[in-house]
């Protein structure tokens, strides 16, 4: 508690309040002869700190006096500018973490317009922001490829993706000043990239684009790419990689390989990933089975609930993935019902990645490292100007106040960035279903829980091949929607 | 002053410096680029005027109708993007109407026709594909050898291009461009 009192003296609390009358003498400047407190020793100069206590225990700090009439006038009113002009600057870097900018403010409307089912509203809010080549330039549009997605509106999707694949997939992004400030300022200046989930997820989305636009080639690439980017989970020399691990919770990049390369007439290939899809889950071997994909006409690609939220410790350092898979609880299946008749699904209902369990196998990183660094250090620096005030008394109160600065300083400084992609699912169901070629009208249902469902109608199933449909079951949104899904148009057929 | 000075630039250095460069400024990637698409494309268009077979077609069937298709995209782990797709053969065909005028008659393939028609864009299409049945294709086919591990990635590129006879399907000419490009990961990457 740093202020001014009634003489003008900035004093600091240095222990909770005591009970009135248990001689701490509240409210009064100590070094004035306040009942219950020791006047200060040997007539020291105010602008010592004077240390004073009270039946044995610390009372008060008193720092300098900033009356410039006082004595030692010049000299001091320069240095009570100086640390004035320190502590506005912690101050500054204290409160800055938590303004808001207009454009982060409507990054959030977005995002709030997303959870509440409108995604065109959240479209628009998004575009400019995904214009803009700032830090956030990577998040914004990975937030408007999922609001495109949502409104069915994929060129605009693919778009955005594309603008965040390249950000993605290059290296030295944040060289030069961005690291420095990263380090040494704010997690927040960095150029944000991702968790390698959040990676792998944009890269399985355009996958999801091409697939639905039969451009097979490049949807191959794409999931292909989504696999790589688990490696930033971690290899290590042994035969168990800690990637392989976090593959076994993204079947889902194997599974939609493996029907890419089906798709491109490479059934060697195929079968490869599909036997990786068993070899890694076993329960999924009906949803891999390469026949129920081949005779497939009509894919839902289903995104359900919300992926896991980014979150820190106490003093905002460590950061950590909440809920648990434990915490969140088990993945509801779903039932299709196909104009009216229930679908056998044959266990092919099974969600093939949980983002929730991704998410906890986040690796340590340089960045956590520094932060753990500066908030250590920041600890013990205002310690040290703690215990410099309270045990030793012919401190000098400007290396106090230095301490104690430069710890909040360090402290401020070693927040965890928090930024995330929070429109991620917690899963997507892949249901090939095989169905009469027309349209027919899809309802999707969850038996364990009452009242989520969604129906699509006017669903068009070929003939030959299969069209694919991305549909996002969010929480609140749960109408049943008015027009048709329209399938995508094909390209790469010449 | 000096001191609060100093007290100032040290904290506010980072964030100046940290205005330097935007999202898109200072990154690299291991993805076929700009150079690459000038590099092959001349290389292309050079070689195929240069080969005597090809030289030996236009001199007994006069100038070759040819269609070109975008790059059949066979890379590991890579998206090429359709527009990507299409400049990489689009820009053969441009060196080759400029230079070599008279030795070819370039036809749109059906889908690019009729989506530039469906732009209704004042820019002559030249014949319509179903009018004129084109003799060649010139084709691409991009593969590539692809290592990711969380230290870094790199790529082979393989780049094969093919001037083809869609009756005999008998390669009249092909060539390829080939390069290595690596990316190792740092600090924040």
């Amino acid at each position: 508690m740093i202020g001014p009192q009634a003489d003008h003296s900035a004093r600091i609390a240095l222990l909770p309040p005591l009970p009135p009358g248990k001689g701490r003498g509240e409210g009064k400047p100590c070094g004035t002869a306040a009942p219950g407190c020791v006047p200060p020793a040997g007539g020291r100069s105010t602008l010592r700190p004077s240390v004073e206590r009270s039946r044995g225990r610390l009372c008060h700090i008193t720092l300098p006096h900033p009356n410039p009439l006082r004595e030692g006038e010049g000299e001091t009113s320069a240095s009570w500018k100086a640390r004035t002009t320190i502590l506005a600057l912690v101050a500054l870097l204290l409160f800055l973490p938590g303004c808001v900018s207009p454009a982060q403010q409507e990054a959030q409307e977005a995002v709030t317009s997303y959870f509440m089912g409108d995604y065109l509203r959240s479209v628009e809010l998004l575009k400019p922001l995904a214009e803009k080549t700032d830090e956030n330039f990577v998040l914004n549009n990975d937030r408007l490829g999922s609001a495109s997605l949502a409104a069915e509106d994929y060129a605009t999707a693919e778009s955005a993706l594309l603008r965040s694949y390249e950000v993605i997939n290059s290296v030295g992004v944040n060289n030069g000043g961005r690291s420095l400030g990263a380090a040494l300022v704010s997690e927040n200046i960095k150029v944000w990239k991702g968790e390698p989930y959040e990676r792998a997820m944009v890269n399985f989305y355009l996958g999801v684009i091409y697939y639905s636009h039969h451009d097979y080639g490049n949807a191959r690439g794409a999931f292909e790419n989504a696999l790589f980017k688990l490696r930033d989970y971690g290899e290590g020399q042994e035969k168990n990689d800690q990637y392989k691990e976090v593959e076994s919770n993204f079947v889902l990049g194997y599974l939609m390989l493996a029907k890419s390369y089906q798709r491109l007439g490479r059934a060697d290939l195929a079968q490869k990933n599909f036997d990786r899809v068993v070899q890694l889950r076993p329960d999924f071997a009906s949803l891999a089975a390469a026949s129920t994909n081949e005779q497939s006409n009509l894919l839902l690609i289903v995104d359900m609930g919300y992926g896991p939220r980014k979150t820190t410790n106490g003093d905002g350092t460590f950061v950590g993935f909440r809920p648990t898979p434990q915490e969140a609880g088990p993945i509801p299946l779903p039932s299709v019902v196909v104009d009216g008749r229930l679908q056998e699904l044959h266990n092919a209902n099974l969600p093939p990645v949980d983002l929730v369990a991704m998410a906890q196998d986040r690796q340590w990183e340089d960045i956590d490292t520094i932060r753990a660094i500066k908030s250590v250090a920041g600890t013990a620096l205002v310690a040290a100007g703690i215990g410099n005030a309270a045990f030793n008394h012919h401190s000098d109160p400007a290396v106090t106040f230095g301490l104690i600065a430069g710890g909040l300083l360090l402290k401020a400084t070693a927040q965890a960035d928090t930024r995330q992609w929070e429109m991620l699912p917690r899963t997507v169901f892949i249901l090939p279903l095989h169905v009469a070629p027309a349209k027919h009208d899809v309802i999707l249902d969850f038996p364990a829980w009452p009242g989520v469902r969604q129906q699509w109608p006017a669903l068009d199933a070929p003939e030959t091949g299969d069209n694919a449909y991305y549909l996002r079951l969010g929480q609140y949104d749960v109408r049943p929607m008015m027009r048709p899904s329209r399938p995508p148009p094909p390209q790469g057929v010449y | 002053m000096t001191r609060i000075g100093r007290g100032l630039a040290i904290p506010l250095l980072p964030w100046l410096l940290a205005g330097c460069t935007s999202a898109v400024q200072s990154g690299t990637n291991t993805f076929l680029d700009s150079v690459d698409l000038q590099q092959m494309t001349d290389k292309m268009a050079r070689s195929i005027v240069a080969d005597p077979r090809v030289q030996q077609a236009i001199a007994k069937d006069g100038a070759l109708k040819v269609v070109v298709q975008p790059v059949e995209n066979q890379l590991t782990a890579e998206i090429l993007p359709r527009g990507q797709a299409e400049a990489f053969t689009a820009r053969v065909r441009a060196l080759l109407s400029q230079r070599n005028p008279n030795q070819f008659v370039w036809i749109l393939n059906r889908d690019e026709f009729y989506d530039l028609r469906g732009k209704e864009l004042e820019v002559p299409l030249g014949p319509s594909p179903d009018a004129i049945n084109p003799q060649y294709a010139l084709t691409a086919v991009f593969s590539s050898l692809t290592r990711e591990t969380s230290q870094g990635r790199s790529d082979f590129y393989v780049c094969s291009y093919q001037l083809s006879n869609l009756q005999t399907r008998n390669v009249l000419w092909s060539d390829s461009y080939k390069v290595k490009k690596s990316a190792v990961k740092g600090f924040l990457d």
